[in-house]
């Protein structure tokens, strides 16, 4: 708030010579209120229209029978009482936890492990930090397509590997055998998404004096028990921050779930885009169903991004 | 003491050595394998023959994917909705960002509350009335319309993003500024701009990335060839009946290689725009 207050200051005596409309104009422009208004009309109509106003429809397709470009029926709840009396709804509830929490928590990990070797000092380490780094950088599409083909039945990477080394007879279905599908495409969402922990958690690291474990050194601190009493809880903030986005980021994304497995096989790797994808625009283009699916998935989103909203706008100084 | 806290710091630099090579190793492998097989005839993709390293390599795959697919329009499809939409996002989030960080009137702190809630809620949940409503305003199928659509997740960050840097921008510069007769607008755009170059550079990097590998819009929103863009062009390409590996692979690395090229340029500046509150997961 400091920051904002205008020193409204007399106009230069130059500017007194404009002519009345000029004079009209300035004063517009120097009127916080209105300049304020002005300057985030296109903001706020981008707001609304592609976010607040589809969200709002999205609740009312809900309670409707409807398919692109028709208007909808009302149903009531029915479409809800539907998806709570299927099998492959509550599956899909299932999936989408255990993807996401699986998912995060082996990011994590691993992130954390990436930032503290890339913390320490070693011969070229800025080179292998860019490189690292690069998963995230490449389109999420683009990787998952990759690892398509790494999967492969019958002539991807790791059959192909697996058989030269004679640890295999038969080729591995990794996507469509039921008790693997899931597990490789977490495999796929955690290589594409452990550089952004390892980013955030270096930055939290670097940022940490090194005042402090030299002070520790001195007291007899083991690196371990500095790791504990420093390390962790300077992190804190930002291991909050990075797995709540992720989080919500990780459970809606769709593309390695669509291009990967498709939701199979028999719905073991259905997560709730997918089956809303599936059921708003599949076959039988059933709107109302599909934003159902998403909206069942809100209230618990919505915690997070409240959360986060705050610690975001904190950070701005808000 | 000091002897023994020597000792573990060395065994801890000789696992980090360890843990290091294992983590490069796992990034790696993935893009050898995808840069390898674009670089293979077919003989060497699949069967029997196939290989790990390719033993006679070939730039076949470029060549079909240039001669035998709409690929060259796909890439301009993306190269004019990601350039439209990153200079649409970036006047719209100036101007936004310079009103709430420095000008005061009732309801700012509500609607820079509202931005970031924006940016937070996942397309997954918006894209089906999105799709009815596109249908409705006959935007489906159209460039312009992709354009439109990414602002609504560009525009709440890049607000957010800029709103920051503006803030750290000192007010007397700006005083000064008009005390000299600069208006509040020439004031943003010959004092604050300047001074926020860095910010301006992160935020196009984000919303021109953004554009180039956005997915689920792009293939809800597009049925035909017309107006689709890399990423749905390559999905539709694997989705054909036939797998042909090699083109798609060949197809794969030349869509990937901008983001990356941008990132490794822009690194320094990215990675602490992206600290300063984190974008994808």
């Amino acid at each position: 708030m400091a920051t904002s207050t205008t020193v409204s200051l007399p106009l230069p005596s130059s500017r007194r010579r404009l002519g009345w409309r000029g004079e009209r104009i300035q004063r517009f422009l120097t009127h916080d209120r209105t300049l304020g208004y002005l300057f985030l009309f296109p903001a706020i109509l981008v707001i609304v229209g592609l976010v607040a106003y589809p969200f709002a429809s999205a609740i009312v397709m809900t309670f409707q029978e409807k398919t692109a470009g028709a208007p909808g029926r009302f149903i009531g709840l029915d479409n809800y009482r539907e998806l709570f009396s299927s099998e492959q709804f509550l599956r899909t509830v299932f999936n989408t936890f255990i993807y996401t929490a699986v998912g995060v928590g082996l990011k994590f990990f691993l992130g954390l492990s990436m930032a503290l070797v890339l913390n320490q000092e070693r011969f070229c380490n800025n080179l292998f930090r860019s490189f690292l780094l690069v998963p995230w950088a490449i389109p999420t599409v683009m990787s998952a397509l990759n690892w398509r083909w790494i999967f492969d039945d019958a002539s991807g990477l790791i059959n192909n590997i697996l058989v030269r080394l004679n640890l295999i007879e038969e080729t591995i279905s990794w996507l469509s055998n039921p008790h693997l599908a899931m597990l490789s495409v977490v495999a796929v969402v955690v290589w594409q998404g452990t550089p952004f922990f390892t980013m955030s958690f270096l930055a939290g690291l670097q940022a940490i004096p090194k005042e402090l474990y030299e002070a520790a050194e001195i007291d007899g601190a083991s690196v371990l028990q500095q790791f504990k009493h420093i390390t962790l809880p300077r992190l804190q903030p930002i291991f909050i921050t990075a797995v709540m986005l992720s989080a919500i980021l990780t459970s809606a994304a769709i593309q390695f779930v669509l291009i990967l497995t498709n939701g199979g096989p028999a719905d073991r790797t259905m997560i709730f885009s997918v089956l809303s994808y599936h059921l708003a625009l599949g076959g039988a283009q059933r709107l109302g169903m599909g934003a159902a699916v998403s909206l069942i998935f809100f209230p618990i989103l919505v915690v997070f991004i409240v959360f986060l909203t705050r610690r975001m706008l904190r950070e701005k100084g808000e | 003491m000091a002897l023994r806290v020597t000792t573990q710091r060395r065994v801890l630099q000789g696992l980090g050595n360890g843990v290091l090579v294992l983590m490069l190793l796992w990034t790696a492998i993935p893009f050898y394998w995808m840069i390898a097989t674009s670089l293979k005839h077919d003989k060497e993709i699949y069967g029997y023959e196939a290989t790990l390293i390719p033993e006679r390599p070939t730039l076949a795959n470029y060549a079909t994917v240039f001669r035998e697919t709409p690929y060259m329009l796909y890439l301009r499809n993306s190269v004019a909705v990601a350039v439209g939409s990153t200079v649409l996002s970036m006047i719209i989030a100036v101007l936004g960002a310079y009103a709430i960080a420095r000008l005061d009137f009732p309801g700012r702190a509500l609607l820079a509350r509202g931005l970031v809630f924006t940016y937070l809620v996942p397309t997954s949940l918006l894209f089906i009335p999105m799709f009815a409503m596109m249908s409705m305003l006959r935007l489906t199928d159209s460039l312009y319309g992709l354009t439109i659509a990414y602002l609504g997740f560009d525009v709440p960050f890049c607000t957010w993003l800029l709103m920051g840097y503006f803030k750290s921008v000192p007010v007397e510069l700006e005083e000064a500024a008009r005390v000299d007769g600069c208006n509040r607008v020439s004031a943003l755009v010959r004092v604050v701009l300047p001074m926020s170059l860095p910010a301006l550079v992160v935020v196009t990097f984000f919303s021109f990335t953004h554009a180039w590998n956005e997915f689920l819009y792009a293939h809800v929103f597009t049925s035909t060839t017309s107006a689709r863009t890399v990423t749905t062009g390559l999905v539709n390409f694997m989705s054909q009946d036939v797998f042909f590996w090699g083109p798609l692979m060949a197809s794969t690395v030349m869509s990937a290689l901008p983001p990356v090229l941008m990132f490794l340029v822009f690194q320094r500046w990215v990675v602490k725009g992206l600290t300063l509150g984190g974008v994808k997961g």
